[in-house]
């Protein structure tokens, strides 16, 4: 499959967010959303799961919004697709026969049918997306520029994409075996379809999305063409640092070696000033370590995102995050001058 | 007050299951718990659910099949510590079963080239869940291991997961089941006279959503296996009182930061929810304060008065290196305050519920050797019982 070439986040229709848990995706989710919908285009951000999440970063304090959906900005609309409703919303616009769909969703049988079936709410996650993107088509002007969704982790992401093609191998006619061939044909229109990984610059996440992408290259055929790297840390050392003689700028050892009650005031011992720089030292150097690495196992341009101290409180730290996703993902450094460009940052 | 160390809860159990959200490092922490049982003495096999290869990662080892492998240690007493580690694959889980219960090589023939089996059994989500239930009953029933860690899926709900023997059951039980198991759902007449009108009306929205020839798959399947539900339902039965007995703990994996454990705050609930013993929490990746003092509140407030930092600019004879010590040690003390504080409830929790606590700090190098997982061991242990004095 040939890489679809960059384009910005904000010329896509539909975005999906995926990445090892603990990455940072819903952040980056609600952080595209947001940020496309300060610069004037209308959004759907989309959640799914059990519980929901978005609203609390979006606009602290408010309520759950609930599947309709509910305006958390201006030209921002966030909605929480539960599979049971969108089920019930689809098999009435299906089938047209709102008594016969109520009278089967409410027999136990048929419940117990869904308890126990795999794959259906993926296949109606999906669809309903697909329907959120079709929004105002038929009076000829789209509800939506932009539909960001926030899906599941990289192993459950890569089964939810995957569910329109198996549906088709299980099913051969009817509106469900057409629904998934529409599904299939928007997740892979590069044209309109971006998947957004993310990522940390550290081993597990790094080797998780190198395997990820490997998949989704070979069985899904989402397109592809950036990777988000979420917290990765800043050179913590000035250039203008001395040199030790050989020619390092390690200052630790120096500090080790200053007598133990040096009179500091408010600061620790040398000792423990030693520590804390080499940590932040060797962090920072591991960090780096793994961006390149990153760069070079999925070969394909990156987006770095620094972290927010003490997490995301603002609308504003929000907005900065969405500043760095909207750039353009740099080419890949495969020679490692990586170290050069983050301390000139 | 006597609490529960990590030590005891590795002793006293024969199932060991770990849960939390993604992210937090479960399975590295899985690992050496593993191999700190190990250590002890303990015959210990751990099993990952996940579909990401994490544990085989984390091990330091490249594949893992459906069937325990030893893990080899390096060091002087590795023939006598005796570590296994398996990731589950569902599709053979789900095979060996139809094997183990199939009335006849007619049936399991059947039942294996049945379309939908092949799918419900396969790649989606769901059915992994029970597969993984149904392979921690098998490996603690079995005698090769005196314990069983567990490494659970990153799941939204961990109720969902411990759920699924439960879930298959009543499926397998329920009116529509026993309906469609009927020789004329198979042979396509379910429009016929036979059957009352609400089944009708249920069969006929599923025909009209899933095409034709889909009931039919589904019906057959289903007879096939219908022999073989009161094996099914025998084995949810012990998966469960498995997991509700004495002899299994559970284990909360958490992060250091504020989502994570506002997220394992969610995780305390569901537990409770569900019943299930809890017996440790585990926040991993601690970030902690290297000073046997406290740092001083200026350094936390970044307001360190100048004459301090000119004073280490001074002994230092360099003023950009004092800048950045002072710096660092700043955003050291933070985080080890912000983390602080964000397991502060977690900590409580573990008092109140009388299960262990245990910190393990942030490594600034890789976790993925046995090396640096035995050092986790040794502060898993270690840690606990100092706390406890």
């Amino acid at each position: 499959m040939s890489e679809s070439p960059a384009k910005c986040l904000l010329d896509c229709r539909l975005v999906i967010v995926t990445g090892k848990g603990g990455c940072g995706k819903t952040t980056v989710a609600a952080a595209v959303a947001l940020g496309a919908a300060e610069r004037g285009l209308r959004v759907a951000l989309v959640e799914m799961g059990r519980d929901e999440h978005l609203h609390g970063l979006i606009k602290p304090g408010s309520a759950p919004v609930g599947y309709e959906g509910r305006e958390l900005s201006p030209s921002l609309r966030v909605f929480h697709i539960d599979p049971f409703a969108a089920l019930a919303e689809y098999l009435g616009l299906q089938i047209g026969m709102q008594s016969l769909v109520k009278k089967s969703l409410n027999q136990p049988a048929f419940k117990q049918l869904l308890a126990a079936a795999p794959g259906w709410r993926e296949l109606i996650t999906l669809g309903k997306i697909g329907h959120i993107e079709n929004f105002g088509r038929d009076e000829g002007r789209l509800t939506y520029d932009l539909i960001v969704v926030d899906a599941p982790a990289s192993g459950h992401g890569l089964t939810f994409l995957d569910v329109p093609r198996v549906v088709q191998s299980a099913i051969k006619t009817g509106p469900l075996q057409r629904r998934a061939r529409d599904v299939e044909t928007l997740i892979q229109d590069p044209e309109r379809t971006r998947l957004l990984p993310v990522s940390l610059a550290e081993e597990l996440p790094v080797r998780e999305t190198a395997e990820l992408i490997g998949r989704v290259r070979n069985d899904i055929g989402t397109p592809l063409d950036r990777v988000v790297v979420n917290r990765v840390l800043p050179c913590p050392f000035p250039r203008d640092l001395p040199r030790n003689s050989d020619g390092s700028d390690n200052f630790e050892s120096r500090l080790e070696t200053l007598p133990r009650n040096t009179e500091l005031g408010c600061l620790p011992s040398p000792q423990v000033l030693a520590t804390c720089s080499a940590r932040q030292r060797a962090r920072f150097e591991l960090n780096d370590h793994y961006v390149r690495e990153l760069a070079n196992r999925v070969d394909l341009p990156l987006v770095r995102i620094g972290e927010v101290p003490g997490g995301i409180e603002r609308r504003s730290d929000l907005l900065l995050l969405a500043e760095q996703l909207f750039s353009q993902p740099k080419a890949h450094a495969r020679n490692g001058n990586l170290q050069d460009e983050a301390s000139s940052q | 007050m006597t609490l529960l160390t990590p030590k005891a809860v590795l002793e006293q159990h024969r199932v060991v299951i770990c849960v939390g959200t993604g992210g937090v490092g479960k399975t590295t922490v899985s690992a050496a718990m593993a191999l700190a049982a190990a250590r002890a003495g303990r015959r210990t096999l751990v099993l990952t659910i996940d579909p990401a290869r994490r544990l085989a990662d984390a091990l330091g080892i490249d594949a893992l099949g459906n069937e325990p492998q030893r893990v080899s240690l390096p060091g002087p007493q590795s023939e006598s510590l005796a570590l296994h580690a398996m990731m589950l694959d569902p599709k053979r889980t789900f095979d060996g079963l139809i094997e183990r219960f199939a009335p006849s090589e007619e049936v399991r023939r059947q039942i294996l080239e049945n379309p939908i089996y092949q799918h419900v059994s396969g790649a989606l989500s769901g059915s992994g869940e029970y597969a993984a239930m149904e392979k921690v009953l098998e490996m603690a029933e079995s005698d090769d291991f005196d314990l069983v860690v567990v490494d659970t899926p990153p799941a939204q709900h961990v109720l969902e997961f411990l759920d699924s023997p439960r879930r298959l059951v009543e499926f397998l039980d329920s009116r529509l089941v026993k309906l469609l198991v009927q020789p004329a759902v198979a042979a396509g007449r379910f429009g016929a006279k036979l059957f009352q009108r609400p089944v009708q009306i249920v069969l006929q929205l599923i025909e009209r959503v899933t095409g034709v020839g889909f009931l039919e798959d589904l019906s057959a399947f289903l007879m096939a296996i219908d022999d073989m539900s009161d094996g099914f339902k025998q084995r949810a039965d012990r998966i469960r009182e498995t997991l509700a007995g004495p002899d299994t703990a559970f284990i909360l994996i958490a992060g250091p930061g504020q989502e994570p454990s506002r997220n394992a705050r969610m995780f305390l609930d569901h537990l409770s929810e569900a019943r299930a013993r809890l017996r440790g929490i585990v926040v991993n990746r601690m970030h902690l304060w290297p000073g046997e003092s406290p740092p001083s509140p200026e350094l936390l407030n970044c307001t360190v008065p100048q004459a301090d930092i000119d004073a280490l600019s001074h002994a230092l004879d360099d003023p950009a290196a004092a800048r950045t010590a002072v710096s660092a040690a700043s955003e050291i003390a933070n985080q080890a305050h912000r983390d602080f504080v964000h397991t502060r409830i977690l900590r409580e929790h573990a008092e109140a519920r009388r299960c262990f606590f245990s910190e393990i700090e942030e490594a600034s190098h890789d976790i993925h050797d046995l090396q640096t997982l035995s050092a986790i061991a040794d502060a898993l242990t270690v840690d606990a019982e100092v706390a406890n004095r």
